[in-house]
């Protein structure tokens, strides 16, 4: 008699334990899905930005030609890039692109100075910000599912959920690649 | 090893629940202290004091936004008000997965900030006008990261916990320290004369320190708060600097809030209470040099300054 409920009691706190594991690990797969989609909201608002930011340098830098084409070549690779390690790639591309028009601006005073690019400039800036907190989110939470679906007892249920590790997001910068600088 | 933001948001959250626990043991030990003394008439005080804290500290969490906003005199602004502010806010937004909050100015040329709110969707982030004067675009994300760090740890909550338990125990305290005066109570209904006074001594000392030792579990609470706040703080910004320059500019000014209410001390960013009225025990936050401290060490953690 004993032994029959003592065998009930833990049925029934395995089955509470598996539902919890298994929405759990389902919760952090759509965590994972959201932040992506946050990534490509960011990424859709700064390529709003470059069409106005590109007229902008071109009213005092027209003869830079190559570096505008760059960032409106890379802008436009990216509207088409679908799949985590290709949004990355194609994010890693503009950002590049603009830092790299960023520069060239720098050679040009009036330009600096002129309204049009000091109202752009915060906006570039907060964009920036916000594709990086974007990408940061996003891998966050991949690192808390990969880690649910790889330790125990939670790895257990990954299959019943049909969740699996996901992707990083990883944009290959090269100014990441820089030789490493020492610090005391 | 440079310490982690990880490591110490851990740290910080398990002193939270050692020390609520503390308070929990505390209530056990003055409700034993009561029986002691009183026999029943000290348990039946119990359920009184527990009812007053709970319905006193309950109402002012669940209204908090509301109430902190016209105690600090906050003004709610829109986006068009301020929207590099705005873009800050929604940065950290981003990095926390947090939603929006309400956004308010406190005109005031101290600088400082708070939180507040019993949940994500009625929080309310508020800045002194002094602090957006003061600070730049680095030192104010650090701020706000601290402030969303707040919402993110409901620290409201926890606040309004500990508030609960100190209040019901110097409720508790003070009905059993007047029933005490009017000589009442004592062991007349029950007869077990195995009182000794010793225990009866210990007994009347437990009731009368008790809620000193609670406020100084609920000042430690609030302390380890604000450290967990920075620590998720830079979570959230992975720029430990960002934050650490703004406490710097808050530890080289002088001016401080001008309410000097202590009922609302607690949820500014700084301490707005001279640090010399105040014994470091009795404080809100830990004094702002060491909070500065552990920011630099985390500054030194390779996990830093790679935000992508």
């Amino acid at each position: 008699m004993g032994t029959t409920w003592i065998i009930i009691a833990l049925v029934v706190l395995f089955v509470l334990f598996a539902i919890m594991t298994y929405n759990k690990l389902i919760r952090l797969n759509v965590s994972v899905d959201e932040a992506f989609a946050q990534i490509e909201v960011q990424l859709k608002r700064r390529s709003d930005l470059i069409p106005n930011l590109v007229e902008t340098v071109k009213g005092y830098a027209a003869h830079e030609k190559t570096t505008l084409e760059n960032v409106v070549a890379a802008r436009a690779k990216a509207t088409t890039a679908s799949g985590v390690a290709d949004v990355a790639a194609a994010d890693g591309a503009v950002t590049q692109a603009l830092r790299g028009l960023l520069a060239v601006v720098e050679n040009y005073p009036d330009l600096k100075a002129s309204s049009n690019f000091l109202a752009l400039q915060e906006e570039l800036g907060t964009t920036e910000n916000k594709v990086s907190f974007a990408r940061q989110f996003y891998n966050d939470n991949v690192r808390s599912l990969n880690q649910a679906v790889k330790t125990f007892p939670s790895n257990l249920f990954a299959g019943l959920a049909k969740v699996g590790a996901r992707e990083f997001y990883v944009v290959d910068d090269p100014a990441d690649r820089q030789a490493p600088t020492v610090k005391f | 090893m440079a310490p982690s933001f990880r490591g110490l948001q851990l740290a910080n959250r398990r002193k939270t629940i050692g020390l609520l626990a503390g308070m929990g043991f505390l209530v056990l030990v003055v409700v034993y202290a009561a029986m002691t003394y009183f026999g029943k008439t000290g348990v039946g005080v119990l359920p009184i004091a527990v009812g007053i804290a709970v319905a006193s500290v309950w109402g002012s969490y669940y209204s908090s936004d509301k109430l902190v906003m016209t105690m600090t005199g906050a003004r709610i602004i829109e986006e068009s008000d301020n929207p590099k502010l705005f873009n800050l806010i929604q940065e950290v937004c981003l990095a926390s997965g947090l939603k929006m909050p309400k956004v308010a100015v406190v005109e005031d040329s101290a600088p400082n900030a708070f939180a507040t709110g019993r949940n994500e969707e009625h929080a309310v982030i508020a800045f002194t006008t002094g602090i957006l004067g003061v600070m730049n675009r680095d030192e104010l994300q650090g701020v706000v990261a601290h402030e969303m760090a707040h919402i993110a740890n409901r620290d409201t909550l926890v606040s309004a916990i500990a508030a609960t338990t100190a209040g019901a125990i110097a409720l508790l305290s003070d009905f059993l320290t007047r029933i005490m005066w009017f000589g009442g109570g004592r062991n007349r209904d029950d007869n077990n004369n195995n009182q000794n006074p010793i225990a009866l001594v210990v007994s009347l000392v437990v009731i009368i320190l008790a809620p000193i030792a609670a406020i100084l579990l609920r000042s430690a609470i609030s302390r380890r708060r604000e450290a967990l706040a920075d620590a998720t703080a830079v979570a959230f910004t992975r720029n430990p600097a960002g934050l650490r320059q703004a406490l710097e500019v808050l530890q080289s000014d002088n001016t401080v809030v001008h309410q000097r209410s202590t009922a609302v001390a607690h949820i500014w960013i700084e301490s707005p209470l001279d640090s010399s009225s105040v014994s470091k025990l009795f404080s809100t936050h830990p004094p702002l040099s060491e909070r500065i401290a552990t920011l630099r060490a985390m500054e030194a953690n390779p996990e830093m300054g790679n935000a992508g």
